[in-house]
């Protein structure tokens, strides 16, 4: 380790790569990270499509009932699972941030030049990245390994799916700068999936839920987002037809973004184990 | 390139820096020395604006560190007391990092690299998880990380904590070369005298949040420090031997004499009734641990309280578990 020559005596870091560089090394970090352990993503994708296959014959007289004549139950087990278990990766959100903590490095990105916004925005990345490669391999191998037939535009499915995976990685960073340890996240993301996966009309058609469930059903994501695919699949809906879904599931992010902004405190502490 | 002047902190009703002033010029390696709890890790988390000051001045370059950290950030590398690497990625993959976040891309990138792991000799362990390496390895690493870019200005909290000796002395080297020939300012924060002496840092003295003595670390032991009989009683220490020059502290009592060996039976012959008592007797030649006995009436122990916000931070663990014995 010596000098060449003066110009590469200590300075300053090349400032050539800015903000924008300073996210994505936070971002290519956390794929990094993300390849070394992909075990949870697989998990994630494995598990929901064996539960589409138990689920899948007893919706089919649910929706025969509901007025889909020639369903197989795939019109509900495949979105169903897909929207449940997208909830389960809420939790990877807070993983990634609470890890930092636990590795002790979030003291060293914090004295980083990068800042805090630059930091969470590089961190958001490859949660939505994983949110959107778990939903579209869902659907992705769902559709014909269990004979989903969609009477719609299939790229439709694509920004309801974009619009999910921001809304959950959005409620994640919430949750996050919520909780002071990953156990009280791990809680609330297994508790919330359930309860808004089953309000939502994930776990069973929303129709089939109690008067009083379905009149609050539309104040949760899991809603909008069924409401989305189930246009596609279902109605012959296409891209014009799931707007109104997307919209609303970019509110819900806006709104959990903004209840990020406020709960989330920079030098937390955050406790990863136990 | 680092000034500090006045800086106060205190939480609740400890007070961690009561008035630190200290200036480091490039090329400078200043030994931050003191006990646990002395204030050194607040000293260097308010610098990199890990935690706010109540009071005081920062200045690192032409920057204002407290009003504007972001900037500061710049030119400041950290490694932190805890051990900070990412288990589950390789060391290329790790310093990778540290390098993209500060600017550093492609070529430029892997030559820092391939340097940085020369010089910490870890360049057969370029492609080896984290998690698989000792202790003492992760911590060269993690210093790794802050030294890759060359920053001008260089903190290092404890870093040869839990450190090998031979990391350790490989680990001097590097610093020393970093201020030397990359003309970075360190300042270098540790409870242990030998590295300070090592390094041939200035040294700051802190002790109860105040730096009590700056300077060469050798104009400082001449102007200070002298050499004594250290005896150390079971219960409370006489007030004083026959006629010599003595000072007490609890069960220590302290015989100042620039010939401590010469004067050792002289002093034995006085201790008189108080002699069943004694349990200790040890020689004190002029150094930076007399240094400080000089200036607080107390011997240096490195083992206190530590100095960190109560609470605030995560306790020792892992790689960076505090070693105070075998290995130093």
């Amino acid at each position: 380790m010596g000098p060449t020559d003066a110009s590469t005596a200590a300075r300053p870091p090349s400032r050539r790569s800015g903000a924008r560089g300073r996210i994505w090394a936070v971002t290519l970090q956390d794929l990094r990270l993300m390849r070394a352990d992909y075990s949870f993503l697989v998990i994630m994708v494995l598990m929901p499509l064996v539960v589409m296959g138990f689920l899948k014959g007893a919706f089919a007289p649910a929706m025969v009932q509901l007025g889909v004549p020639d369903a197989n139950g795939a019109e509900q087990a495949v979105p169903g699972a897909a929207v449940v278990f997208s909830f389960f990766l809420v939790g990877n959100v807070g993983y990634v941030i609470f890890r930092e903590h636990g590795w002790h490095t979030w003291v060293r990105l914090r004295a980083s030049p990068a800042s805090t916004s630059e930091i969470l925005a590089g961190k958001m990345f490859a949660p939505v990245l994983s949110s959107v490669l778990q939903l579209g391999t869902l659907f992705g191998v769902g559709i014909p390994l269990y004979g989903l037939r969609v009477t719609g535009s299939l790229p439709a499915l694509i920004p309801v799916s974009l619009a999910l995976a921001v809304c959950l990685t959005m409620l994640g960073l919430a949750l996050a700068s919520l909780c002071r340890t990953i156990m009280q996240l791990n809680s609330i993301v297994n508790v919330g999936t359930l309860l808004l996966g089953g309000l939502g009309g994930a776990l069973t058609p929303v129709e089939s839920l109690p008067a009083w469930a379905q009149t609050i059903a539309p104040g949760v994501p899991s809603y909008w987002a069924m409401r989305g695919y189930r246009s596609v699949i279902l109605d012959g809906g296409g891209l014009s037809e799931v707007w109104l879904p997307v919209a609303v599931l970019l509110g819900f992010a806006l709104a959990f973004a903004a209840m990020a902004r406020v709960l989330f405190k920079v030098d937390d502490t955050k406790v990863f184990m136990a | 390139m680092l000034h500090v002047a006045d800086l106060r902190k205190s939480y609740g009703d400890h007070v961690a820096l009561n008035g630190v002033d200290l200036d480091v010029e490039a090329g400078e390696i200043c030994g931050v020395l003191g006990p646990n709890g002395a204030g050194k890790t607040t000293l260097v988390s308010v610098i990199c604006g890990l935690i706010s000051a109540d009071a005081g001045t920062v200045t690192v370059g032409p920057f204002d560190a407290l009003a504007n950290n972001d900037q500061a950030r710049d030119l400041i590398g950290l490694a932190p007391q805890e051990t900070g690497v990412y288990p589950s990625l390789s060391v290329r993959d790790n310093l990778r990092f540290a390098g993209q976040l500060v600017g550093l891309w492609g070529a430029e990138l892997g030559r820092r690299i391939d340097e940085v792991a020369e010089a910490f000799e870890m360049v057969d362990l370029l492609d080896r998880r984290a998690h698989g390496m000792s202790g003492g390895e992760q911590r060269r690493l993690h210093t790794a990380m802050a030294i890759l870019h060359r920053p001008p200005l260089l903190l290092l909290d404890e870093p040869t904590t839990g450190v090998d000796v031979g990391s350790r002395v490989r680990l001097l080297r590097t610093i020393k070369n970093l201020a030397g020939e990359w003309g970075s300012a360190v300042c270098y924060s540790t409870h242990y005298l030998p590295e300070v002496e090592a390094l041939d840092a200035t040294v700051a003295i802190i002790d109860e949040g105040r730096v009590i003595a700056r300077g060469g670390s050798e104009d400082l032991i001449a102007a200070h420090a002298t050499s004594a009989i250290e005896l150390r009683f079971e219960g409370e220490a006489p007030e004083t031997l026959a006629s010599l020059p003595c000072r007490r502290s609890g069960e220590v009592l302290l015989v100042e004499t620039p010939h401590p060996a010469a004067e050792l039976s002289a002093v034995m012959g006085a201790l008189g009734g108080h002699s069943h008592r004694l349990r200790a007797v040890e020689l004190l030649q002029p150094n930076l641990e007399t240094l400080f006995l000089a200036l607080t009436g107390r011997r240096y122990e490195a083992d206190g309280p530590d100095d960190d916000p109560p609470g605030d931070q995560p306790s020792r663990s892992g790689a960076g578990v505090e070693t105070d014995g075998s290995d130093r």
